[in-house]
């Protein structure tokens, strides 16, 4: 059992346990982990993304994170994705790996293969991204960023009533 | 305006080409069971699976959205004989059905002023919920926000909209929405349950048969509520011992009113501000029974605060659950807390303790399939063990028992969104501030998505292995998406651990003394009858 959240708002007194709070993911631990991440970049892995236009991002990542947070603090542009914040609400982080990497990835739950179920044509090497931590031996790989979302909305033109 | 019809044009070509490539996919996999390089007889390809065409289709080609005012459904005048005439409300679930079979799969209705899209297909519920935005709506909420401001208090999760909203689920779902961090509970839950097949056993005595428990949802409910605060005011209430203290006793009776008087309090929203002192019941129940929830959990959480405040004065550690954390870190205000906390147990306790009743009724109809659930949980626990979360995966059977019996009773046969952009769905403009209602009652049992709908078949949810993919739109009884149901794995885990050992220590039967029970909507989908059944030892 870990403290509450390190870097909260939490009064400076106390030290609060939380049972039912195992830390939340890598998202919170990176705080703590920074300096020794800026310390040795040698050991980053780099990873290519295809975006949905087919568009090539190449990004450097820190072994542990999930590919959640890689998307997050690379900023890499992808509308809508991770909108529950890795907590298995939805799966706009859907993203399709290559066969041989997929065969590497950790085991699935049965939670994630139901939110899959639900993502946008899923394919026999889907994976949820918030459940997949970057690891030294993905070096290079390139992932798939399939069509999700927004298909539905209207392009924001101004006008959004039914006049026509 | 051009440009709008253009991108509209566009846009619908691209849906309309989605639907082409999925019926030749579907012509392909019928393609596949011919020899190689014959193309299918054409009466084949007629006989495809239904040519199951998604929404989009519809429109055709070229063919611009149609209007509202194009598409079909009832008109105001027999809506309002079918609801208030006829009880409808009861029936909601069975109307939503008639409804799509009478005009489709989306179709209009007029409630007074509240025009209604209805959407009971499972491409269209996914489309819509896919494009949801950052701040989901699912209806008005004006006389809930009404209440709050009258006696000043704050919105919580279910009630709150936008900016509110998002800040108070971001720090909630980081607490009890991510499976292992709700793994955790189970040691407590297993508490719960553990009294829960005690009370079993004392009140089975009390019948003359020494056997059946007479209607169990009295039984799952105050489960329920032991469950939800054990993990919400870390703290147990009594409510599944002989006597029930006077405190949790009044909060039974503030739910049972608000409850019972869902219907009215649904007219309390309806009817105008100025008629209120001609009309005033159900606007005064209402906020009777709101006062009566929130009265609950703030005694909860002030003893909980001085808890922490004396330890912290006595210079001790203090340790906890969500919500000390909640009172500690003060990422939301004590007035928020309390309303997430009212709203959390008032969504919680119902919807829980339904579908437990649902479930424990269809294994008493299905002996045959509660032998094999029974035969795979003996499998996988040592005689007398005890389950915990980390157990269930290997049960399959259990998770499949849930979810079946969510598809056949989902306890929100409806639910509702009200559109924030402009949509196009199954060929209509739908402007922004649309009310739509997602039908799950119809889709769950819709034979094209379940084939055997009507039929209870745990196995149908069990995956031969991880690939294998489950279509399951059809049936989302905890909703999709960042608005869906943040108690979710809370639920879960409470009902996959009292299943477990009911199922671990007692053969379930039908008691002589229950007739068919049929749902019946009653804000929620409700047993229409008590549920009576034995409980017979395993051992
Ligand atoms: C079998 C049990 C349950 C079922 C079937 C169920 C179902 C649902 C559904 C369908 C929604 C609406 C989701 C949407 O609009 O997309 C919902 C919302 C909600 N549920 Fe549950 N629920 C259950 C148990 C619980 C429990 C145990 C809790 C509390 C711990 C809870 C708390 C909530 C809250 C607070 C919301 C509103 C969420 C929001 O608007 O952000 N529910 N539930």
């Amino acid at each position: 059992m870990k403290p509450a959240r390190p870097g909260s708002r939490a009064h400076n007194s106390l030290t609060p346990y939380v049972t039912g709070h195992r830390d939340a993911a890598c998202i919170r631990s990176r705080q703590f982990s920074c300096y020794t991440r800026t310390l040795r970049s040698e050991d980053k892995v780099t990873i290519h993304f295809i975006n949905r236009d087919g568009l090539k991002m190449t990004v450097k990542a820190t072994p542990g994170d999930s590919l959640l947070d890689v998307v997050i603090d690379q900023n890499l542009d992808l509308d809508g994705f991770g909108a529950c914040e890795g907590t298995l609400a939805c799966s706009t982080c859907h993203l399709i790996f290559e066969e041989e990497v997929f065969k590497t990835l950790g085991p699935i739950t049965d939670e994630e293969m139901d939110m899959l179920d639900l993502s946008y044509k899923p394919t026999d090497t889907s994976r949820l991204g918030c459940q997949i931590c970057v690891h030294k031996s993905q070096e290079g790989m390139t992932v798939h960023v399939p069509e999700s979302v927004a298909d539905l909305r209207q392009p924001d033109v101004g006008t959004t009533s039914s006049s026509s | 305006m051009a440009l709008v019809k253009k991108m509209l044009h566009l846009y619908l070509r691209r849906l309309s080409e989605k639907a082409e490539n999925r019926r030749s996919l579907l012509r392909a996999a019928a393609f596949h069971k011919h020899s190689a390089g014959q193309p299918p007889p054409a009466a084949e390809e007629n006989a495809l699976p239904e040519n199951r065409v998604p929404s989009a289709a519809a429109t055709g080609r070229d063919t611009p959205a149609k209007t509202l005012n194009e598409m079909p459904g009832p008109n105001t005048i027999s809506n309002i004989i079918e609801f208030f005439y006829r009880d409808g409300f009861s029936r909601i679930h069975e109307i939503q059905q008639q409804h799509s079979k009478k005009y489709g799969r989306i179709f209009k209705s007029r409630f007074g002023p509240q025009l209604v899209v209805s959407i009971a297909d499972r491409d269209m519920v996914a489309e819509v919920l896919r494009a949801e935005g950052v701040a989901p709506q699912r209806a008005n909420m004006e006389s809930w926000k009404e209440y709050r401001d009258m006696r000043g208090r704050s919105t919580g999760l279910i009630s709150a909209e936008g900016e509110d909203w998002m800040k108070m689920r971001s720090v909630l779902r980081q607490l009890i929405m991510r499976p292992r961090d709700v793994a955790v509970f189970s040691d407590d839950i297993n508490a719960v349950v553990a009294d829960l097949v005690t009370r079993v056993c004392q009140l089975r005595r009390k019948q003359p048969d020494g056997l059946t428990v007479l209607n169990v949802n009295d039984l799952f409910f105050k489960y329920a509520m032991e469950g939800v605060s054990v993990i919400m005011y870390e703290q147990r209430l009594g409510c599944l011992e002989e006597r029930i203290p006077q405190q949790s006793l009044e909060y039974i009776a503030a739910l049972h009113l608000m409850f019972s008087s869902f219907k009215t309090s649904m007219y309390a929203g309806a009817i105008p501000v100025w008629l209120r002192p001609f009309i005033p019941k159900p606007w005064r129940e209402f906020c009777h029974s709101w006062d009566g929830l929130f009265k609950f959990s703030q005694i909860h959480v002030d003893r909980k605060l001085s808890e922490i405040r004396a330890r912290l004065a006595a210079g001790e550690e203090v340790k906890g659950g969500m919500l000390t954390y909640l009172l500690v870190t003060k990422e939301m205000t004590v007035e928020e807390i309390y309303a997430n906390m009212t709203e959390m147990l008032l969504a919680g306790v119902d919807t829980t303790s339904f579908t437990l009743s649902w479930s424990i009724y269809l294994l008493a109809l299905h002996p045959q399939v509660q032998q094999r659930i029974y035969e795979e949980v003996e499998r996988t626990l040592r005689p007398g063990q005890v389950p915990v979360s980390e157990d269930i995966p290997r049960m399959p059977l259990i998770r499949g028992l849930v979810k079946e019996t969510l598809r056949l009773f989902p306890v929100l046969p409806g639910n509702g969104r009200i559109t924030q952009k402009d949509l196009v769905v199954g060929g209509y403009l739908i402007p922004a501030g649309t009310q739509l209602a997602l039908c799950h009652y119809s889709t769950s049992l819709d034979e094209e998505n379940f084939p055997g709908a009507t039929e209870f078949q745990p196995e149908r949810w069990v995956r031969k292995d991880a690939t294998d993919r489950v279509d399951n739109f059809g049936s989302i009884p905890f909703g999709y998406g960042i608005r869906s149901c943040i108690g979710r794995r809370i639920a879960e885990l409470e009902m996959h651990l009292a299943l477990t050992q009911l199922i671990q220590n007692f053969r379930i039967q039908v008691s002589p003394l229950t007739q068919v029970v049929r749902p019946k909507t009653h804000g929620l989908l409700t047993p229409g009858a008590p549920i009576n059944v034995q409980f017979v030892d395993r051992l």
